[in-house]
Order: C-alpha cells, then structure tokens, then sequence
C-alpha cells in the first residue's frame, strides 16, 4: 500500500490538516484508532466551539461533524478503529485493526495530529491509597457523554482546568454532589468564562492554594483529606488538612501531548511545549514529517487548532509536491514571562505573516508583548490582561519576519496580579 | 537452652528496653507475650525482642496497643460443599507453587482463596526480584530456600511461559554507603574497598552462590548512569527479575490444568477438628472434608493458625512502597542496583532500583511496621524517600517519568524467619507462614519442601501420569512477529483491535483472559494477565473500553463490574441514574 500523505489521528487537528492537504491534490489517508472520528470533540457535548472560525458557539460534536462532512465528501481514505502502531525511518506506517489485520504502508509525508493524553495522580505524586473510584477527567467526560454511565453521586475535582471545569457541572446536570474544585496554584487553571458559567452559575465552591494530601478508601473512594498550601514553600500547611467524604475524585490536572509515535522518527522535541519543535509549516525537525493540534502543544481553543493544521496539511501537500519553501531557518524563544513559544522556527522568505502562540507564566495586568531581536523590535502588541491557562498570540508581518537575523525573542512585561 | 533460662533473660531485655507491665510466658520455645503498652513501636519492640534468640519458634505477641482494633469474624457455611484430599489456604505464589507441585501426584487438591482471583496480596505488590540469597541472614530457613529457589527460576519460568530474566544484581558501594558511621574518610575508604567486598564474597562461598568484585571502572562502564561516587560492586550474576503475579497466575493455571481446583471468593474462617486432627475446613461459602490442610495464608497466617488450634506466631505485617516509571526509561540501567548502606535498615535488604521484565525502571521498596493488615497506602514521604535513596545511586534518573506506585505487605514474624513445617500438636496441619521477602524467589524452593513435608507425615504420594508441566500458552499479541501476527488477526479479527494503547493489548487477549481456566473477571485481573492499564495513562483511555468488554463477555451490567474484590465498584449505573433516583422522592 501507498500513500502520499499518512494523518495519525482523526481529531480536529487531523480532520483539517487532511482536508486541505486533499484539495492540493495530493492522495490522503487518515488513522483514527477510536470508532468515530473528531478526536476528544465527540465527548465535548458542551458549547464554546468555533467562536472564532465560525463566529457562533457550536458545542464539540457539531464542530467536529463539519470537518468529517468536508472530509467525507473529499477522496481521503478514511480508517477509523485503527491504530497505527509504528512509524519507521523510511516512512512507513505500521498499523492495526479488526477489518485489515495488520498492514503497512509507505507514505511520503506524514502528519502527526496524535492529541494529548491526561495527567494521572501518580505524575503528581498524589499519596494514599488505590481504590475504586479514581478517575481522569476526560475518562470520565468519555464514560458520562459517549458511553452514557455514571461513576459516582459524591464527586471532588482536583485541578482547575477546563475539562475539570466542565465535568463539575456535568456532574452536577446529572444529579451527583459535587464537593468542591481544590486548585493548588493561586489561580484556576480554566478559561475564565468556564470558571463563571460550569462554577459560579451552579454554586460549586472553587477552592484556589489547596490540594489533596490523602486518597481514602481500600474498595472505593470514603474521602479525600485537603490541605491548605503554603504559597512559598508549595508544601501543605500544617494544620489546616480537613476531610472531604466522596465516592468519586476527579483528576483534572493537564494534559500531555502524545508523543510516543513521534519519538520513534527522533524529531526534537520542545522543552516547555511537550510536543515536537516546528516551523511556520508545521513541520518537525524531520523533513516531511508534520504536527499539529494537542501533539504539538496544548491548546485552549480549537479554533487554534483548525488553523495551525491547515498549515500543516498545506505544507505536507507542498513537500509531496516539491514545491515547499525551505528558506533560512530562524529561530522563536520564550523570553521573560513566556513558557514557551510555538512555531519555535520559521523559515523566511515568507509571503503572509506568521501567527506565533505562547503561553505567559504568570498573570499580568497591562501587558506589553514584543518580539525583539536584540534592541530591534521586530513585532509588538498590548493586551490588558494575559493568564497562563490563554493562549497569546502575536503576528509578524512577512516583510519584518524576513529581516530577521538569527532569532527573535518574545517577552512580555507587565504588573504582575 | 531451657525456657525458664530464657525466660529470665527475656525479663532483663525488656527491662532494659523500659518495656513494663509485660506478662512473658514461655512453653517449648514459644513465647506468649501479654499485657498493654502506649504504642505500636514498642509493640513491635517488644516482638522483636521475644523473636530474636534463634532458638526461639515462634512469637504470640498479644499485647494491646492503642491503635489496636478488633477483627470482626466472618461467619462460615454449614452445608458441604466438598472434599479434598488437601486443601491449601490462600492462592499467592506460596500456595500457587505448592498446588503446582502437588499435583504432580495423584491428589485431589483445593486452594481456597478469598479475594477474587490468586495472586491479589503480597505477591502482586512486591519488587519481582529474584534474590540470590546472598542478601538474606545467614543461617535462615529462607536464605537456604532462596538459594534453592533461585537457580529453578529460569527452568520453571520456561515451562510455564512467563518472562523471567537473569540480569544479575550489583551491590553498589558508594561513598555514602558508610556515612552513618561518621569515621574518618580514610578509614571508611579501607572499608569499602577491602572490608566489606572480603566479608560478602565469603558468605556468598559459604552458601555457593557466585559472587564477583567489579572495580569502579568496570562498573561505570556496564552501568554508565551509576553516580561518580561509586567506589566498587560486588556482581551476583544468578540474581534475576521475575513477574510474579503472572508467576503466580501461571502457577495456578497449570496447576488447574492438572486438576487442581480453586475457589475464588471464598474465606476460610474455620477448621474443625476431631481429636486433634483435621476434618472440615469451614469457609464463607460452605464446608469442605478433608484430612490436610495447608496455611499459606500470608498476612492472615496466624489467625488460620488460631482456628486450628495451633497458633504459635504473630504476623506483624510490614508495609512496602515501590515507584515504577515510564518504558521510554528502556536501557537506562541493565541490572538490579542496590545500594550498600551500613549499618542496615533493620528488617530490609534493602531494595533496588530494576528493570521488570517488561521495561518499567523500578525504585524501592520502603519498609514500614504497620498495625493495619490491608493498608496499601502510600505516604509523601515515602515516596520521597525513595527518591533520595536512589537518587544516590542514579543522580541524573528523570523522576518525572513515574507512572505508578503501590504497596504490598511483607507478613513478617517476630522471628523473621519462614515458619514452614508440620503442626506438633494437629495432625495434618502444615504452616507456611512468615513468608515475607524472599517469598518469591524461594517459591519453588518452599515448594518442594512442603511436599517432603506431608511424605513425612504420611500422606501417601502417588505420582500423576498425566501430569503436564507446560502451561497451556497465551497469546501475547504484541510480541509476535510482523507474519505471525498478520496471520492469528486473520483467524480473530479482535486481535486486530487495540484496546489498551500504552501497552498494545488487543481485544482478543481481554477475552482471552476473561475467558481462560481461572476467569478475570475484574479490572484489575484482566490487567494482571494482559496488562492493559499499565502503563503511562494508567487505565484512562482502556479502563471504559475493558469495562465495557467484560460486561458484555460475563453478560453482568455494567455497574456491577468491579475494580478488585467484591466493594470495589467502577460505576453506579446508567447516566441520569441519580436524577432518576431523586424523581422518585
Ligand atoms: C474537556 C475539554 C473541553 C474543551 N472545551 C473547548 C471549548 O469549549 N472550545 C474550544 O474551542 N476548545 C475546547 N477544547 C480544546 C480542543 O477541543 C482541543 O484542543 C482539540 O480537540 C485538540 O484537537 P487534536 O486533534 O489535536 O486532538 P484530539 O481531539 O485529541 O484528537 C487526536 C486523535 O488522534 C487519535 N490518535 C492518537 N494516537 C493515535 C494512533 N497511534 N493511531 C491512530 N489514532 C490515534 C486519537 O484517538 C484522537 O482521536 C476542549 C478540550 C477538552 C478536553
Ligand atoms: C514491598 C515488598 C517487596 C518484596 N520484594 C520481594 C522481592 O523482590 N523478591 C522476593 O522474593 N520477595 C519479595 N517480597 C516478598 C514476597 O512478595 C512474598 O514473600 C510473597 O508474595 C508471599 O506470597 P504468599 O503467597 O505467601 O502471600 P500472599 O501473596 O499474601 O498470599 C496469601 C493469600 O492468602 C489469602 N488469604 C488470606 N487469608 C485467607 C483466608 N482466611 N481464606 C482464604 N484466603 C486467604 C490472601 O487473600 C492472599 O491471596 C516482597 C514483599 C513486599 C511486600
């Protein structure tokens, strides 16, 4: 088997990255080991999708079923319950399912859009004991939305992202209790508006500085045992520890870009990111071989996500093609208060401008973002507040994006909150 | 020695240690301990104290201690469900081995287990490591049955298809090895070198296990991660890493291949004798006749012994933590570590840091007196610990990449020894007991002995024609070769699907496993044989999908699907289930 474009993964990173890559000509194949296509959107029956790209609030499967509409109606090859299993240097495929047995094919470019895994209890080291009744919170968003089962009635939420967020009121519209949202850091790690519409709206206390010291129960979950913390030391304060009992704890405390596949083509990855390091393009430090969505970094909003792998679906038809651009590599890096910085290369001679991505450290009022190359500032913007957990982006213009030397930085300054 | 002698120096050392109000009584070197004391420490100083004359067979320690709660009895069956011709109380490897053994004659044999598949208490949370013995006291029962027991390993992994590998262990001595004796660095220095390789090398030729000196050099260049403050190693290349849950499992199966019966979920909470013999084992589920019967009952080993009549020891469990981190660690280090510590935590080898046969690096464990029998918790600061042990060892290690940790229970006795032999006062009552670390490497070894033991006392063994030492074999999907296994998802198109994506386990081996002699038929049983939910996501992404698999194999619903044992539910039901509840107020 052949192909000239092989998309690991079916979410919407994938679905769009296919899609574009299809209408250049090029010949496409997606894998999708789960049954359906659109990635984590299936199970995302909230709204709050495609503001951006299709200025209304559409929940995640509706988002989704446009881009599996669009690619149904192209000639990709579709494979769904199929997990690909191995990538090899000379860009073949290994992968598996019930229809075909296993198989390989030999592509020409490759587009990893593989998502993200959920941290579990053990990444942050969470004591006590192993019983029934510990879950992620995407597990649980999956088992409640999709497979239509309930876990527990008794519910506590460790970690204030969004999915941690949006189940405290699933939880809720389904009838449980929910005890409380602890966050260890002094901010939540969640979109502002899901702070305000799955906690305020539905009175469930969020509790900023606190975490679980102990997991209770030897068959199911009795409890867990919180504490405050200490803000400079990190630590649990001694004292202040109180028992919660539930049947159920949730574990929303972030995702990891899934990148065992991509590890087996030895691409660099990014320090901070998680993901692989790319250019403008999307593509790894591999030619022909491209990421977008979750696996590169995680992203808040899908509309981001659309965008980026249109990038890269475009570029992976080029590179089959012959026809992409490899300009000077220039280098992207996080400077003062920023995490990380994606794309972290680009390539010049570029014809439209470049949307950089970066996530700050902190929370700062006021906030001057520039992008300098030494005393040059090659890009600059205000914005009057910027948090962690939202994404910032700035642009740069083709013509200043050229003139770069050797690397630019991006800094933003600001008061701190 | 007589026992009023010992007796008197009992009363002394307990003086010395300020152990007050403690009745001591001694019968035919046992000794019965009494009374109240203020904490569980000096409880188990108290043991400690009473156990430590070799001489000595066992140690009933009933002192009260704060903490100290009551355990409620269960209450037992009166129908018949059975007979045997031996029955053998609790299936970890202990009992698992000895019914393997057993039936290789012609005996009609029952393991009563009472959680909900073998393999659920210390031999599914321990650290795999198959000891040389030269880690062990000298002069023990269990060092001697570790020796045994370890050169059988390879043979016995084979015929029943379960991974083992002999990597071998290094005792790392560092320059902190000796930094508790605050001695002068020269000094300590000699130590190190000389000493202390000199004094291991010979008990390792007194008990004829091969050992080897390996300088600093050549032991950063097999272990180039090992810190710079390594001064020298002492190999022991028989050393090996086993599973031993699927060791355990595997045991088991061949053991029911064979004919040997288990009964899951089901405790045994009696025994009935009749003139100091046995007659019925009393179970949650009913009672079997038989003439024999075995106590492997780990933890619970002393009340089995209770209720025969025959208690002579106090388990006093001592818990373990052990880390387990990611696969992408592969190659990282080859061999078993330890770190060489003098003076010796009391009670420990010591632990390691490995590699298990499936690629996970492995640190640990802790080792932890605790009163509670069943609690597995694990602690911060363990976990910490543990990080700064062997942090010693392998100071670049990425600790970031742990995917798990666990606890299991070492059943330890104040003699800390195995107590393995025939009851001296209920006939055909055998006590395996006290089996704590190196329960797994001397399985085998233990084994063997308890058979010798029960041709001694006149059970009469005949051997089994039919017996068949290979175990039936097990697909493992992931291991087969690009044809073979394009061919077997041919034949079963669910082998093609991959339910488990950190492990690669397809659906056809979860119902396989669901399937096989001794049904899996909880999460964490499917997980043990096939290893789905092992690794790094830790049973996100398959946990919904197994679930769903094993409720429509056993045909139960879904909220009737267990984690473990019996309490331990995944789900409540249907979602709405709740709202519906409250509808009907
Ligand atoms: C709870 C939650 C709420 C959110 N809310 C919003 C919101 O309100 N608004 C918004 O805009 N965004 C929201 N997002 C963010 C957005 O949905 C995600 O960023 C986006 O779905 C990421 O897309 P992706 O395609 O990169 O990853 P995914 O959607 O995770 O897709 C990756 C796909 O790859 C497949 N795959 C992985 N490995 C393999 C393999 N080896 N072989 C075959 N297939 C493979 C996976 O099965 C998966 O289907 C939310 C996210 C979550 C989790
Ligand atoms: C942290 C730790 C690390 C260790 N590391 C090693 C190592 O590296 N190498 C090594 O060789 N050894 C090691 N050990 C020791 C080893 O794990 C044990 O010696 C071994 O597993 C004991 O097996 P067992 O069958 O005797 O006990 P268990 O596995 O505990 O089995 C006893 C069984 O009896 C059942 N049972 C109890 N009461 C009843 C009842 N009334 N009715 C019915 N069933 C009952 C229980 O449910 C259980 O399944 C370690 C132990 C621990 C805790």
């Amino acid at each position: 088997m052949e192909t000239d474009v092989v998309v690991i993964g079916g979410g919407p990173a994938g679905l769009a990255a296919a899609a574009i890559a299809s209408q250049q000509q090029v010949d496409v194949t997606i894998f999708e080991r789960a049954r359906e296509l659109g990635g984590i959107l299936p199970q995302c029956i909230h709204n709050g999708f495609g503001n951006f790209i299709f200025n209304k609030m559409l929940t995640g499967p509706e988002y989704a079923q446009h881009y599996i509409d669009l690619v149904k109606k192209l000639k990709i090859h579709i494979k769904t319950d199929t997990t690909v299993l191995k990538i090899t240097k000379d860009k073949q495929i290994i992968a598996t399912n019930s229809k075909d047995g296993l198989f390989k094919i030999k592509t020409k470019s490759i587009i990893l859009a593989m998502g993200c895994r959920e941290r579990t209890r053990s990444q942050i080291l969470l004591p006590g004991s192993r019983p029934a009744g510990i879950y992620t919170a995407g597990t649980t968003q999956r088992l409640i939305n999709v497979d239509g089962i309930m876990l527990g009635s008794k519910i506590v939420i460790l970690g204030s992202g969004d999915v941690g967020l949006i189940m405290a009121r699933r939880f809720i519209l389904e009838g449980a209790e929910v005890k409380g949202v602890f966050e260890i850091l002094p901010h939540p790690g969640g979109l502002t508006r899901n702070i305000v519409q799955c906690l305020e709206d539905f009175d469930i206390p969020l509790n900023l500085c606190h975490t679980i010291t102990e997991i209770h129960g030897k068959k199911r979950v009795t409890g867990v045992t919180v504490a405050e913390i200490d803000r400079s030391t990190f630590n649990p304060k001694k004292g202040t520890e109180f028992f919660i009992p539930c049947d159920t704890l949730v574990i929303a405390v972030g995702l990891i870009p899934e990148n065992e596949l991509s590890k087996q083509v030895n691409i660099s990855m990014g320090p901070n990111t998680g993901g692989p390091v790319v250019d403008n393009n999307m593509q790894t430090s591999e030619a022909g071989v491209f990421a977008c969505g979750n696996v590169v970094h995680v992203h808040d909003l899908v509309d981001d996500v659309t965008i980026s792998s249109e990038l890269a679906g475009k570029a992976a038809a080029e590179y089959v093609k012959n026809q992409i651009k490899e300009g000077a590599l220039k280098s992207i890096h996080p400077g003062k208060n920023v995490f990380y910085v994606v794309p972290q290369h680009i390539r010049c001679d570029l014809k439209s401008s470049v949307t950089l991505y970066f996530r700050v450290k902190n929370i700062m009022k006021n906030a001057e973002i520039k992008l300098t190359e030494k005393n040059y500032i090659v890009a600059q913007k205000k914005e009057r507040i910027v948090k962690p957990p939202e994404i910032v982006k700035i642009d740069i213009l083709p013509e200043e994006a050229n003139k770069i030397k050797q690397s630019v930085e991006v800094s933003v300054e600001g008061e701190l909150f | 020695m007589k026992d009023s002698k010992i007796k008197r120096e009992l009363i002394k050392s307990f003086k010395k240690h300020r152990l007050e109000n403690i009745s001591i009584k001694l019968n035919e070197k046992i000794v019965f301990l009494e009374g109240t004391i203020d904490s569980y420490e000096k409880y188990i100083i108290a043991g400690h104290l009473a156990g430590r004359n070799s001489i000595i067979r066992g140690v009933v320690n009933n002192i009260s201690y704060p903490e100290k709660k009551k355990t409620q009895k269960k209450k037992g069956k009166d129908e018949f469900i059975g007979s045997a011709d031996v029955v053998i109380v609790g299936g970890g490897i202990t009992g698992c081995s000895i019914a393997r053994e057993l039936s290789k004659y012609k005996l009609k044999i029952v393991i009563i287990e009472k959680d909900e598949d073998v393999s659920c208490g210390a031999t599914k949370a321990n650290n795999a490591m198959v000891h040389s013995g030269i880690g062990e006291e000298p002069g023990t029962l269990k060092q001697k049955l570790c020796v045994q027991g370890h050169f059988l390993f390879e043979k016995l992994s084979k015929q029943l298809s379960v991974p083992y590998r002999q990597c071998g262990m290094l005792i790392v001595i560092t320059k902190d090895s000796l930094e508790d004796l605050k001695l002068p660095s020269f000094l300590s220095n000699f130590l190190a070198k000389y000493v202390i390789p000199y004094i291991i090398l010979r008990r390792g030729k007194k008990i004829k296990v091969p050992l080897e000196k390996i300088s600093r050099m050549k032991i950063l260049e097999i272990e180039p991660q090992l810190t710079d403050r390594t001064i020298l190693g002492i190999s022991s290349p028989t050393y090996g890493v086993t599973s031993p849950y699927e060791f355990c499992i595997a045991l088991a199966e061949n053991a029911v291949e064979n004919g040997v019966d288990i009964r899951l979920n089901t405790e045994v909470v009696g025994i009935e004798l009749e003139e100091n013999r046995i007659r019925n084992v009393i179970t949650t589920e009913g009672k079997i006749r038989t003439g024999w019967v075995i106590n492997a009952a780990g933890v619970n080993a002393d009340e089995i012994a209770e209720v025969a009549k025959d208690r002579f020891y106090t388990i006093h469990p001592r818990k373990g933590s052990t880390l387990l981190f990611d696969k992408s660690n592969a190659g990282y280090i080859s061999h078993n570590l330890s770190f060489f510590q003098f003076p010796m935590k009391e009670h420990t080898k010591g632990g390691g840091a490995m590699v298990t046969t499936h690629g996970n690096i492995q640190w640990g464990p802790t080792a932890i007196e605790i009163p509670d029998k069943d609690d597995l918790s694990v602690s911060k600061d363990e976990i910490y610990d543990i990080f700064e042990k062997y942090s010693r060892l392998l100071p670049n290690f990425s600790k970031k990449s742990i995917i798990a940790y666990f606890a299991g229970i070492r059943s330890a006795t104040f003699t800390e020894d195995f107590i393995i032999e025939a009851s001296k006062k209920i006939k055909g009552l055998i006590h395996v007991a006290g089996i704590q670390s190196p329960g797994i490497a001397a399985s085998p070894a233990i084994a063997m002995m308890v058979a010798d033991i029960l041709k001694n006392e006149g059970l009469t063994l005949t051997d089994n024609p039919k017996f068949e030492p290979l175990r039936k074999n097990h697909l493992i999907i992931r291991e087969l070769d690009f044809e073979k296994r394009k061919k077997i998802i041919e034949k079963n198109p669910l082998y093609g699907r991959i339910v488990c994506r950190c492990e690669e386990v397809t659906e056809g081996e979860i119902v396989d496993a669901i399937h096989s002699n001794i049904p899996a038929k909880s999460l964490d049983a499917i997980k043990r044989r096939t290893r789905a939910g092992m690794g790094r996501c830790q049973a996100g992404f398959c946990l919904p999908r197994v679930a769903k698999i094993l409720s429509r194999e056993t045909g139960k619903p879904i909220e009737k699907i267990m984690k473990n044992s019996k309490e331990s539910q995944l789900f409540i039901g249907k979602s709405k289930c709740l709202l519906e509840e409250t509808d009907g107020d």
